[in-house]
């Protein structure tokens, strides 16, 4: 909807109403109404354009009705055309006073201008009134047969209009045939398009009810229909060949020469400008020669260039729509596309979605040829300025290692990676190294020896620093060091904070001590000590089995944690042929953008809940950050949080909340989880806490500001703020709930709420907190005011927690 | 719905508005929301796209310009909307609105070219092709037949067209046969690949030692295709570990902007030397040695010659008016041309 110009905003400031401005405008339009002055027109355009303006702004001006349709009866087009936007856009709402705009419509339908009839018939349809649709019979009888294409054009989409309206109406007035007749035999191709699209609709919704709808639907593709619409195609509109193509995509040839008849017949529409027609056909090609092997590979190589040349032509947007479509096929035809490489090669301000896609096809068309040329070119983002592509493109020269072309190149190139002395690339190299020894063994030596050199002190990633104690633990036979260094991981065990490490570290020593014992010996001690006391659940089961096996039988022992391994010779894939099938048949749509095939985005039991907005988060910040931001800003910038925000919180909420007080339950404990936090006695809060957003929301404006403070935080709790997630578990033991978060470090930003026990007062908390200051702002509301500085204490307390083991 | 269709037909909504409005922002639309809803209301019904073809848009809805202001001056009239239908909606020849009639009978053709290349630190070529794109401009009256054809067709890797082109002769014979729109339209796009030299060379050295890194940058013209290379610019982003950064040169200016963008605008190559860029960065105080090191994206404009070596051979009109002016023009550009250090 068109808003309104500047001019006009200023002058009526947004107050809902506006009586004044509209009783006035009535009064000029009944002045006009009659007038038959030179240049009326002109000034009724000037009102109406106000009106409409007014409209847009919410202002109701529905009272102006009856004078609107007086001042209609003009041959101004554009007159003609604002006063049908208003009618429009009343009448849903308004079915009175629609009823009022019939006669002077259905009048305008008899027009001479056809533009005038087809407008009309248009705005009549659009009334979406369902009492209404006894008037929009004859007028649409008469559109079809209009002898000017604009008019039958518009009546045909009438008539699928009033079908979602009213089917029964529309069924009975036997208006499917007409188009059926329309669509076979009409000179216009907009019309038969249109006539197509609405069929399509109609007897696909009549399907399930209707048996002869369904044989219609199939007509639809029978090759009469399909040959005539073919012979066609070079005179319909870019869009109305892409929906001619779609359907032909469903038909079925009966003899292998058809398809070549309607290849052939659709060669040049790969040549079109509009790479919506070029993908539809690709699409025809692709489904028609499924089932004959070889022609389908001629296909591929027949539609490589017009997608490549795609991609390069348009914006991100349409090339990001076209590699996903690229994608698909370089997966399932690498080789195809092996010359090729070449293009997808990244260049340095491409937007980080299509790098992304360009690299898991660099990964997948790599074979012995051209390995060497990708490899190095993969080497060089490494160096990227862009650190998630960087990281993305050595796993990539990982994948092509493991795809086991020229692996000796490869191998050295990673062990240069190593040597970049970039943390980021050190700790991808890393993990690659792990998966390539797991598979060619044979290279153990070379990369041992440079693996060696690192210190595992210069490695921080939890999956890097596993990888690393791995190989410290699988190959400490040849690295002279291997005890020593795990000796001295065991002695920071307390601060090592990921448990994937620490039960890593574990099996690493393990491993070692059946190799090396009496250099393990003590550090297996303690790490074993560790383990058992260790607060993790799997890291002190798996060290107290290994205590218990150690005991029972070391030679057993061995057998168990370090048998002999065989090479892994395939990883496992990530997505299943069928799904990946799946998804090709539903070529051309937003399953390839997704890779997902269709249903697991459209049925409801898929969705899973919403992904966390980064964005909305970041917003967050940006607000956070300037402290100067009038007050409305930030409630309008809070609620945009609260409201996207809140499904998955919900959910998750819901979930953890569950599950905690199912130990609770189980312990016995009617207690908060935490028994021992120094509060104030009289205040407790209620852990089954429950609040929607919207509520919070509500509250939140609400409610003036109780306190409002700044935190220090705890080294600690610096250290442990990696994501809003963290902060959120922890809190909720404290019966302090979170109902929105977002965020990335270092700032970060909670809405907390929690609930007096057995009463439900609630408190409310924004929680801004910089991770690089070590700082946090706290607000905090509270309906009893009374209790908000015992509230406020315990707040403190737990959040100075945080972080503590 | 086919993605590409969505995005394809809200790309022409934004063409179609940009052409009428002459911009495309919240105030112009705002400014001019009843013929954004006059053409939406044209181009959309029910979700389904209709007319997007800008010609025939023109004949149902005139474009707010000053000739049809001064014109509802002089006549009162103020509608901006033609009376009658246009033909063409029933033709078979959509893009052509019906019979435009020229004193002078005009065309003019152009091939815009744009060079895209990665060329790797020791001055190897990784990739190079052009996309090129021929732009044609007629003014012809009544309805005028064109063939065009190339002298080397054969270089061209892959071709679009414009709906115009007829396919036949083109893959019988490579030429172009077509009724052209009327105005400025995009005939056809093409792209040439595995091209073996650029145009003009730039030769990065960065050394980085002791927490400071010395860049030089040499550019030159490597190929003398005998027109002159024109507005040579040459950007980079500086890493951002980069504490300050002193760099000069003896051509041209150097800027270096807000974001850490270094950007060094040449314009053209002087005969007597060649341009080169030199200075020192500082790093963070612990820092050591660079290791990011920056890309340089390079630009440059030449007129007058078609890079790929494409070349047009004649233009030929089936049922030529008496005085009919043809007109041929090539530019080059760089696109993506990137050189790494």
């Amino acid at each position: 909807m068109a808003p309104p110009a500047q001019s006009q905003r200023s002058q009526s400031p947004s107050q809902p109403s506006g009586k004044s401005e509209v009783s006035d405008l009535k009064l000029q339009l009944r002045q006009l109404a009659g007038s038959r002055a030179p240049g009326v027109d002109d000034s009724k355009r000037e009102l109406f354009k106000k009106v409409i303006s007014y409209m847009t702004i919410g202002i109701d001006v529905s009272s102006l009705f009856g004078e609107m349709v007086m001042c209609s009866a003009t041959s101004d087009i554009v007159l003609k055309k604002m006063c049908y936007l208003y009618v429009g856009n009343y009448a849903k709402v308004n079915p009175d006073l629609a009823l009022l705009t019939i006669n002077f419509l259905q009048r305008d339908c008899h027009d001479q201008d056809p533009m005038i009839r087809g407008l009309a018939l248009r705005s009549l349809c659009s009334l979406r009134v369902a009492n209404l649709v006894e008037y929009l019979v004859g007028p649409l009888g008469s559109g079809l047969k209009d002898s000017n294409s604009y008019v039958r054009m518009v009546a045909v989409i009438g008539v699928l209009k009033l079908y979602h309206i009213s089917a029964s109406t529309c069924v009975d007035a036997d208006f499917p045939s007409t188009l059926k007749h329309l669509m076979l035999n009409d000179s216009d191709t907009q019309v038969v398009a249109n006539c197509l699209s609405a069929l399509q609709e109609i007897w696909s919704a009549e399907a399930s009810t209707s048996e002869e709808a369904s044989r219609e639907r199939e007509a639809l593709i029978s090759k009469l229909v399909i040959y005539y619409l073919l012979n066609r195609i070079k005179e319909f509109s870019e869009w109305a060949q892409c929906l001619v193509l779609e359907l032909v995509t469903k038909y079925v040839p009966s003899e292998s020469s058809e398809i070549f008849d309607i290849m052939n017949l659709l060669e040049d529409r790969l040549q079109h400008a509009n790479g919506a027609v070029v993908l539809a056909t690709v699409k025809v090609f692709l489904q028609l020669t499924l089932s004959m092997t070889d022609v389908h590979q001629q296909v591929y190589e027949r539609i490589k260039a017009p997608l490549l040349t795609l991609v390069s032509s348009g914006s991100p947007e349409q090339s990001y729509a076209v590699l996903s479509h690229l994608h698909l096929l370089v997966m399932r035809a690498p080789y195809v596309f092996s010359s090729d490489y070449k293009h997808f090669y990244c260049q340095y301000n491409e937007p980080s979605y299509v790098k992304r896609l360009k690299l898991e096809m660099l990964t997948a068309v790599a074979n012995e040829s051209n390995t060497y040329e990708i490899v190095t070119e993969l080497c060089e983002y490494a160096a990227n300025v862009d650190i998630p592509i960087a990281r993305e493109s050595i796993r990539a020269v990982g994948k092509i290692a493991l795809q086991q072309y020229d692996v000796n190149a490869i191998v050295d190139r990673l062990l240069q990676f190593l040597e970049m002395e970039k943390d980021y690339v050190t700790a991808e190299a890393l993990v690659l190294v792990k998966d390539l020894l797991r598979k060619y063994p044979q290279w153990s030596h070379d990369c041992i020896a440079v693996v060696g050199n690192i210190s595992s002190k210069n490695v921080q990633e939890p999956k890097a620093k596993a990888a690393l104690i791995w190989m410290l633990g699988e190959y400490s036979q040849d690295m002279q060091d291997a005890p020593y260094i795990l000796e001295s991981l065991v002695e920071n065990w307390d601060e090592e904070h990921s448990a994937e490490v620490r039960l890593h570290l574990l099996t690493a020593v393990m491993k070692c001590f059946f190799k090396r014992p009496p250099e393990t010996q003590s550090a297996l001690g303690a790490a074993l000590a560790a383990g058992v006391a260790d607060f993790h659940q799997d890291v002190h089961d798996r060290a107290l089995f290994y205590y218990r096996i150690l005991r029972y039988n070391v030679s057993v022992a061995e057998r168990v944690v370090n048998p002999p391994k065989q090479a892994v010779s395939v990883f496992a894939d990530t997505q299943s042929s069928e799904i990946k099938d799946r998804i090709f048949d539903e070529f051309n749509s937003l399953s390839v953008l997704y890779q997902k095939p269709s249903y697991m985005f459209t049925d409801k039991e898929h969705r899973g809940p919403l992904e966390f907005a980064d964005e909305i988060g970041n917003l967050s910040i940006g607000e956070a950050t300037d402290n100067v931001v009038s007050s409305q800003r930030v409630e309008e910038n809070d609620k945009d949080l609260l409201l996207t925000t809140a499904e998955k919180e919900e959910t998750r909420a819901g979930h953890s909340q569950q599950a905690s007080f199912g130990i609770d339950d189980l312990l016995g404990l009617g207690m908060p989880a935490v028994p021992n936090v120094p509060s104030p006695p009289q205040l407790k809060l209620n852990t089954k806490a429950a609040l929607d957003p919207s509520t919070f929301q509500q509250k939140w404006r609400q409610l003036p500001i109780a306190l409002s403070q700044e935190l220090l935080l705890s080294p600690q709790a610096v250290a442990a703020l990696t994501a809003p997630q963290a902060l959120l578990r922890h809190m909720q033991s404290h019966s302090i709930h979170c109902i929105a978060s977002g965020g990335q470090s270092p700032n970060f930003k909670f809405f907390f709420f929690a609930q007096k026990y057995e009463e439900s007062s609630n408190y409310l908390v924004e929680c801004i907190i910089n991770t690089s200051s070590g700082k946090a702002q706290v607000k905090i509301k509270a309906e009893d005011q009374s209790t908000s500085q015992a509230f406020s204490t315990l707040f403190e307390s737990a959040l100075s927690k945080f972080g503590t083991p | 719905m086919p993605p590409l269709m969505g995005i394809e037909f809200l790309c022409r909504v934004s063409d179609v508005l940009s052409d009428y409005l002459g911009g495309l922002n919240e105030d112009v639309i705002k400014d001019n929301f009843v013929i954004v809803y006059e053409l939406l209301d044209e181009m959309i019904d029910n979700g389904f796209p209709l007319t997007t073809e800008p010609n025939i848009l023109r004949e149902m809805i005139a474009p707010p310009n000053i000739v049809s202001k001064v014109l509802s001056v002089v006549t009162g009239n103020s509608s901006n909307v033609s009376d009658t239908l246009p033909g063409a909606t029933g033709s078979c020849i959509p893009w052509r609105a019906a019979d435009p009639k020229y004193a002078n009978n005009e065309v003019y053709v152009d091939l815009v070219e744009e060079m895209d290349a990665v060329i790797n630190r020791d001055g190897a070529l990784v990739k190079c092709e052009v996309y090129g794109e021929v732009r044609v401009n007629s003014h012809l009256s009544g309805l005028p037949d064109l063939t065009l054809s190339f002298a080397n067709p054969s270089i061209l890797d892959d071709v679009r067209f414009h709906p115009c082109v007829r396919f036949r002769p083109w893959e019988s014979h490579q030429i172009l046969s077509f009724v052209p729109p009327d105005g400025e339209f995009k005939l056809m796009s093409y792209r040439v690949k595995k091209l073996k030299s650029t145009p003009i060379y730039v030769k990065p050295q960065l050394s980085s030692d002791a927490g400071k890194c010395r860049v030089n940058v040499l550019v030159g013209i490597r190929n003398d295709h005998g027109k002159t290379i024109d507005s040579i610019t040459l950007q980079f982003q500086l890493p951002p570990c980069i504490l300050s950064a002193d760099l000069t040169s003896n051509t041209g200016t150097v800027n270096i902007l807000g974001n850490k963008t270094c950007s060094w605008s040449i314009g053209r190559i002087p005969k007597d030397k060649t341009p080169s860029l030199s200075g020192t960065l500082v790093l963070e105080s612990e820092l050591e040695r660079l290791h990011v090191f920056p890309t340089f994206r390079v630009g440059f404009k030449i007129m007058g010659v078609a890079l790929s070596g494409l070349q047009i051979d004649k233009l030929d009109l089936k049922t030529a008016p008496s005085r009919l002016y043809k007109g041929f023009r090539a530019l080059t550009r760089a696109g993506e041309f990137e050189v790494r250090s």
